[in-house]
């Protein structure tokens, strides 16, 4: 966040002799990947999250670094890897080849591996700005803001009206979608900064809007939606018609509401999906639903209309309501009108009926989930103006109300939406509210999360990647999840998660070229197996056409081309703290072994003590000079362990890797020590003890040989 | 009269001319010369003296023609453009003269890598020099004697009178250049021509038709090459590794008789392989004497100098001609 | 482009060995594109020194570095004063470069890390020919594009010498006769009666047997005095 506004900290790729380089390998690589087309996921993504760089830490097992990656865009990074509707995941570029990244499980699977080092991390902020903010509403929106504006160094006051941080996330989301100890990390992390919480603190029934602006120097109205429209048909009101949200809050606070034994869900959305899978849960055997659309028009994502139809809910598509049948005060059932068109021509919403085609559905509770408006009824007489529909007046461009000092964010402002939506939208409010604090303008520099994205893979690429099936996701058996409100879904297990994050093709991860050091050798353009580079003046590597195999760097004469993601400097900058101070009285020889990490990667196998691993993304970006680095640090041997051509996600890596086995074996040999210290090793991608038996046998080999002296 | 030297009288003579060769040792042992210098007095009009050949150092090839020359055996020096300049090949040229000599070969000479094909230590990591070429050094010497001028065109108040040679290799790669080669080298003033061996009489004839055609052998005299072969393998590694060298199997079968019919008696196989190789020589000498255009031959008898006088003798060529000096 | 080849470690070795800390100073032009003295390279000779020094028992600092190009005072400037602080530096710029920047170094010494081998083409990845001398005179024309000074081993102008063998040349099967190549160029092009033209003897004064080169653009130098000489009195006026 606060690069938008320091210039000091902005980055600059650096010089280009670089006789000192300064920061690792991934900070100066930031601005570089910044400045560059996204991924499609990560442009898809309403933060910007970046995708690929955590599934590509996920794939080494560095699950705390990628964890990292998506929580510095994400505060509410635990509650998306439940429900997010993953954006990332219909763009995924893999929907070209087979199937899309399982994106969201990953990210499940990340923050699921890491709770104990994101509750280690936490600490209190600072307060060095001296300003406070009172922020009214805890949803995506709010606790996003507060989080960003209690980094920046600000006091922040969180004013909630339920006894629960988390807004609709606490108090709406079914609990079997979003537990509640998941929704919870998310909240401690941003609380533990430093926070100011007032629960059970309603505006205009505790406190009012004029005192809350009084009392602190800037306001966030991060209200959301927090009621439920109704609609205007004979016979609604009265027992046993429902509204969404206050059923769904009685269901988040464990109140069992009153329902019949035949539920009629009103409704086609995301949160009539809720009710009705809630519903399933409180033990109606009987849930129905109507809607307007039919399924493919249906707003709800259609994963949750699957596992809604899984559960025994059935859905009557294209009618709409038209009375409530009562008999004296009980429901008898929904009198519904054939629909006959949803959407004009112009798309717009705008249904028909044709009157002549009626049914009757019988039901006892009727739920209505047709849409959700802001309740500002307590904005009257404050000097925050609400427009004639009830709406609160901002500026989009400053996220500023009419009320000088009171901003607004998420969905009172942009209307419904998705949770990362709103927390987009609450970063932009978190740097207007700085803005505004520090004096400056804030037209122009709200953080904006449109992104060029890199373009479709182009068909000569499609053909050279192998299809590999998507890692499937493990569900409750129906009649099991719908006897309570546990999540339903399996976490993967860490080799599925592996194996998933191996399908990623890395788009955006991959070679960049530093054109001040670019000879136009043509070297790369020869070298890619997917004719990526085109060197004219110098060489462009088209990222659409990129793999991030990263074959190409290691043979870049002028060490101008690096992997934006997980370059081999990484790791050679690390080698002397992996291989660490060699014991001289040491009995086992010490050896690096490179891994390739799509297929071992990290997991499942062990190997002694003395053989260190080092897990890389594909061995094709292994260069002469890691091989020599491990010696230098004192390795008595150094092997680089490939899948077998048959398997690496890769094509016409082999040759190339041998070649710079050789050509280091060739160097060492010049150095009087024994060529068979550098080593290329092969074995059987799915059979992971086949990896550690080729790792020891060459270990063996060394120990004949005997240890380095020096 | 270009030279007044008895090979270019031999040659104005009309009579078929007999060169050999004399390859100087690679010591300071001047006895070695005159030895060889009399053993082939007599027998040839005039014998070349080797110019560091193979690329090996040996007993110059100016020193060694005047021991030669001492003797009373007319030598041919021989001046590759590998080892000097325009500057020292002038000098030498000049100092030549005056020391008597009057047939100048001019050759690019063996690369220094070349080293007695490897037999030899020799100097592989010599600079070589070829300041000038085969074809422009005989222009010098064209020059020098008949415009009486150096290169660089200073006046030569007496100026050195050689009778010009040139090597040819008549059936070098590449062979539709070969014709054209030659033109250049008579164009430049060579007055004299020694090709390189020949085994492959058809070949050659081939070669000698395009001369002809061109009038190049009214305009120099060609001295076809003889290499005496001493032995089947010679015949075999001169085919195969020697540059414009082919050799007919039928050749090589004749030899290999004349070998297996020694049996396991190596010294006779060696006799019956010599007996051969000189017979098989005459016939050469004959066959390309028999070539319309050819006005001599040219006898390399490589380090086997004592073969020379039977060879000539056989071959009906002795005794030579001799002419008063005037 | 220039075409250099690698030292072996143990002649750099001996060079650097009684050095504290050394720079393996890179040329990321032509040295770079023949894989010879790019940085990528540089960094394996320092490893490799490094490693070396180790088993030396000596403690010696390798780093290094490159830049765009060593016969340009401009590309050093940005590292001038970072190259003070070695005691060598190992170019391995081609030999221009090593004289180039040995100028400007003041005490610190600078080694050549590579041979400077020819001007040369890149005929397939990995492999590079000679194909110019630099003689100064170009002949090009007259020989079918194909230079019999750089590439005849007797630099022969006037046809091939008696050593041409199945198309190489005396000094190795693996060398092609330049002059086959000429003969082979000119029936081509229909122009091999051209040859028949007699070359006479080279002025080599164009070429090394001149002397030290040098080319002068009197245009270029003029107005770069002129400039030279505007900023001299500018600055003393005031």
């Amino acid at each position: 966040m606060s690069d938008v506004i320091s210039k000091d900290e902005e980055h600059e790729m650096s010089a280009d002799s670089a006789v000192e380089k300064k920061g690792t390998h991934l900070e100066r690589m930031a601005p570089v990947k910044d400045s560059r087309p996204y991924s499609p996921c990560r442009a898809a993504c309403p933060v910007n999250t970046d995708v690929q760089a955590y599934v590509g830490f996920i794939a080494q097992g560095r699950y705390n670094e990628a964890f990292e990656v998506i929580r510095s865009v994400n505060p509410i990074a635990s509650v998306c890897s439940m429900i997010c509707h993953h954006p990332c995941e219909q763009s995924c570029r893999r929907c070209n080849v087979d199937e899309p990244l399982a994106v969201r499980p990953l990210k499940r699977f990340v923050l699921e591996s890491t709770t104990e080092y994101r509750r280690n991390k936490r600490k209190l902020v600072e307060k060095t700005k001296g300003k406070s903010i009172g922020i009214v509403g805890s949803g995506p929106s709010g606790l996003t803001a507060a989080n960003d504006l209690a980094d920046l160094g600000y006091q922040v006051s969180i004013y909630e009206r339920h006894p629960v941080l988390g807004g609709m996330l606490a108090s709406a989301i079914p609990p079997y979608r979003l537990p509640r100890k998941t929704l919870q990390e998310d909240i401690d992390d941003v609380i533990s900064k430093g926070i100011e919480v007032r629960t059970g603190c309603e505006i205009g029934r505790d406190i009012t809007i004029s005192d809350i602006i009084s009392k602190h120097d800037a306001v966030l109205l991060a209200l959301g939606l927090s009621q439920s429209r109704s609609l205007n048909i004979p016979g609604v009101d009265g027992p046993g018609v429902l509204l969404a949200i206050p059923f769904l809050e009685d269901v988040a606070f464990g109140r069992k509401p009153a329902l019949g034994g035949r539920v009629l869900v009103i409704g086609g959305g995301n949160v009539a999906m809720d009710v009705a899978r809630s519903a399933r849960r409180l033990g109606v055997n009987n849930v129905e639903m109507i809607c307007l659309e039919s399924a493919e028009e249906m707003p709800a994502w259609k994963w949750e209309v699957d596992e809604a139809v899984e559960e025994g809910i059935s859905i009557h598509h294209r009618w709409g309501p038209k009375a409530v049948s009562r008999e004296g005060d009980k429901v008898k059932g929904l009198e519904v009108v054939k629909v006959t068109q949803v959407f004009d021509t112009n798309g717009r919403f705008s249904p028909a009926f044709d009157n002549n085609q009626t049914k009757f559905i019988e039901a006892d509770t009727i739920i209505i989930t047709i849409g959700q408006m802001a309740n500002v009824s307590f904005l009257k007489d404050s000097p925050v103006q609400v427009d004639e529909r009830g709406r609160v007046v901002w500026d989009p461009k400053t996220h500023m109300s009419s009320a000088r000092g009171v901003f607004c964010s998420g969905e009172v402002v942009t209307g419904p939406g998705s949770a990362i939506a709103a927390a987009a939208s609450g970063h932009r409010s978190a740097m207007a509210i700085h803005l505004y604090l520090q004096g400056e303008n804030i037209e122009g520099r709200l953080p904006s999360y449109e992104k060029e994205k890199i373009p479709q893979l182009p068909s000569e690429v499609v053909e050279r990647i192998t299809k590999e099936p998507r890692m499937k996701i493990k569900h409750l058996p129906p009649e099991t999840r719908c006897s309570s409100f546990t999540a339903f879904e399996f976490n993967y297990d860490e080799e599925e998660a592996l194996k998933e994050a191996g399908r990623c093709r890395g788009c955006g991860g991959g070679a960049v070229v530093d054109t001040k050091k670019c000879m136009a050798c043509l070297t790369c353009q020869r070298v890619c197996p997917y004719g990526a580079p085109v060197v004219t003046s110098v060489s462009e590597i088209r990222p659409e056409y990129c793999q991030a195999c990263g074959l190409c760097a290691p043979e870049c004469p002028g060490e101008a081309i690096s992997m934006v993601s997980y370059d081999v400097r990484e790791f050679r900058d690390a080698l002397p703290s992996v291989i660490g101070s060699v014991d001289p009285k040491r009995q086992d020889p010490v050896i690096v072994a490179f891994l390739c990490s799509h297929h071992v990667g990290v997991l499942g196998f062990s190997l002694p003590e003395n053989i260190r691993k080092v897990a890389v993304h594909c061995t094709s970006r292994i260069d002469v000079n890691d091989l020599l680095k491990a010696l230098e640090c004192g390795a008595d041997g150094v092997a680089v362990v490939r899948c077998s051509s048959a398997t690496c996600k890769y094509k016409g890596i082999e040759n190339r890797v041998k070649a710079r086995v050789e050509r280091t074996k060739q160097l060492v040999s010049m150095l009087g020590m024994e060529a068979g210290r550098v080593g290329i090793l092969t074995a059987d991608s799915n059979d992971v003890a086949s990896y550690s038996s080729v790792c020891e046998e060459f270990a063996n080999g060394i120990r004949q040989m005997g240890l380095r002296t020096r | 009269m270009k030279s007044g030297s008895n090979l270019e009288r031999v040659i104005l003579s009309g009579k078929p001319a007999v060169t050999a060769e004399l390859g100087p040792p690679m010591s300071a042992d001047g006895h070695e010369v005159t030895k060889k210098a009399n053993i082939l007095k007599g027998f040839c009009d005039a014998a070349n003296i080797t110019d560091c050949q193979t690329a090996v150092v040996r007993i110059s090839s100016i020193a060694a023609a005047v021991l030669a020359h001492r003797e009373g055996l007319e030598p041919v020096m021989q001046m590759t453009c590998r080892d000097r300049n325009r500057i020292g090949i002038q000098a030498d040229l000049l100092g030549a003269a005056a020391l008597g000599l009057k047939n100048c070969l001019c050759l690019a000479g063996d690369h220094q890598k070349f080293s007695a094909a490897g037999r030899l230590k020799g100097h592989p990591g010599a600079k070589n020099v070829y300041d000038v070429d085969t074809c422009q050094l005989v222009g010098i010497l064209k020059k020098m004697r008949d415009e009486g001028k150096q290169e660089g065109g200073d006046p030569l108040e007496v100026a050195p009178k050689f009778f010009i040679g040139a090597s040819w290799t008549p059936m070098g790669d590449p062979i539709d250049f070969r014709p054209m080669n030659l033109l250049k080298k008579v164009n430049a003033g060579a007055d004299f021509i020694q090709t390189q061996g020949i085994y492959d009489i058809e070949l050659f004839r081939s070669q000698m038709d395009k001369i002809r055609n061109m009038g190049l052998h009214e305009r120099t005299a060609i001295l076809g090459g003889i290499i005496v072969p001493k032995s089947a393998m010679m015949l075999k590694y001169m085919d195969s590794s020697v540059a414009g060298v082919s050799v007919p199997k039928a050749l090589i079968d004749r030899m290999n008789k004349a070998k297996e019919a020694a049996g396991d008696d190596k010294k006779k196989a060696r006799e019956l392989q010599e007996a051969e190789g000189i017979k098989l020589t005459v016939e050469l000498i004959h066959q390309v004497l028999e070539t319309p255009g050819i006005r001599g031959v040219h006898i390399q008898a490589i380090e086997w100098e004592t073969a020379i006088e039977g060879i000539v003798k056989d071959a009906g060529l002795y005794p030579r001609p001799i002419f008063e000096t005037e | 482009m220039i075409i250099g080849s690698q030292k072996p470690i143990d002649e750099i070795w001996s060079m650097v060995k009684d050095f504290k800390k050394v720079l393996v100073f890179a040329c990321n032009t032509c040295v770079a594109i023949c894989h010879a003295g790019g940085e990528k390279e540089a960094e394996t000779i320092a490893t490799l020194l490094r490693m070396r020094a180790g088993q030396e028992g000596k403690s010696m600092e390798v780093n290094f570095a490159s830049v765009v190009r060593h016969c340009e005072p401009e590309y050093f400037e940005p590292v001038m004063e970072e190259l003070q602080k070695y005691d060598l530096i190992l170019s391995t710029a081609c030999g221009v470069g090593v004289n180039f920047l040995s100028d400007r170094t003041g005490k610190i010494p600078v080694y050549p890390g590579i041979n400077t081998s020819f001007y040369g083409a890149v005929e397939s990845p990995g492999n590079f020919v000679e194909l110019c001398a630099g003689c100064g005179n170009c002949i090009l024309h007259l020989t079918g594009g194909i230079c019999p000074i750089a590439r005849c081993s007797k630099t022969l102008m006037n046809g091939p010498c008696g050593g041409t063998n199945k198309g190489k040349c005396e000094i190795s099967p693996d060398v092609d006769c330049a002059w086959y190549l000429i003969v082979e160029r000119m029936k081509k092009l229909g122009n091999l009666e051209k040859l028949a033209e007699i070359q006479p003897p080279r002025n080599w004064s164009t070429s090394r047997d001149g002397g030290p080169r040098r080319v002068s653009l009197e245009h270029i130098r003029a107005y770069e005095e002129q400039e030279e000489l505007k900023s001299e009195t500018a600055g003393g006026k005031k």
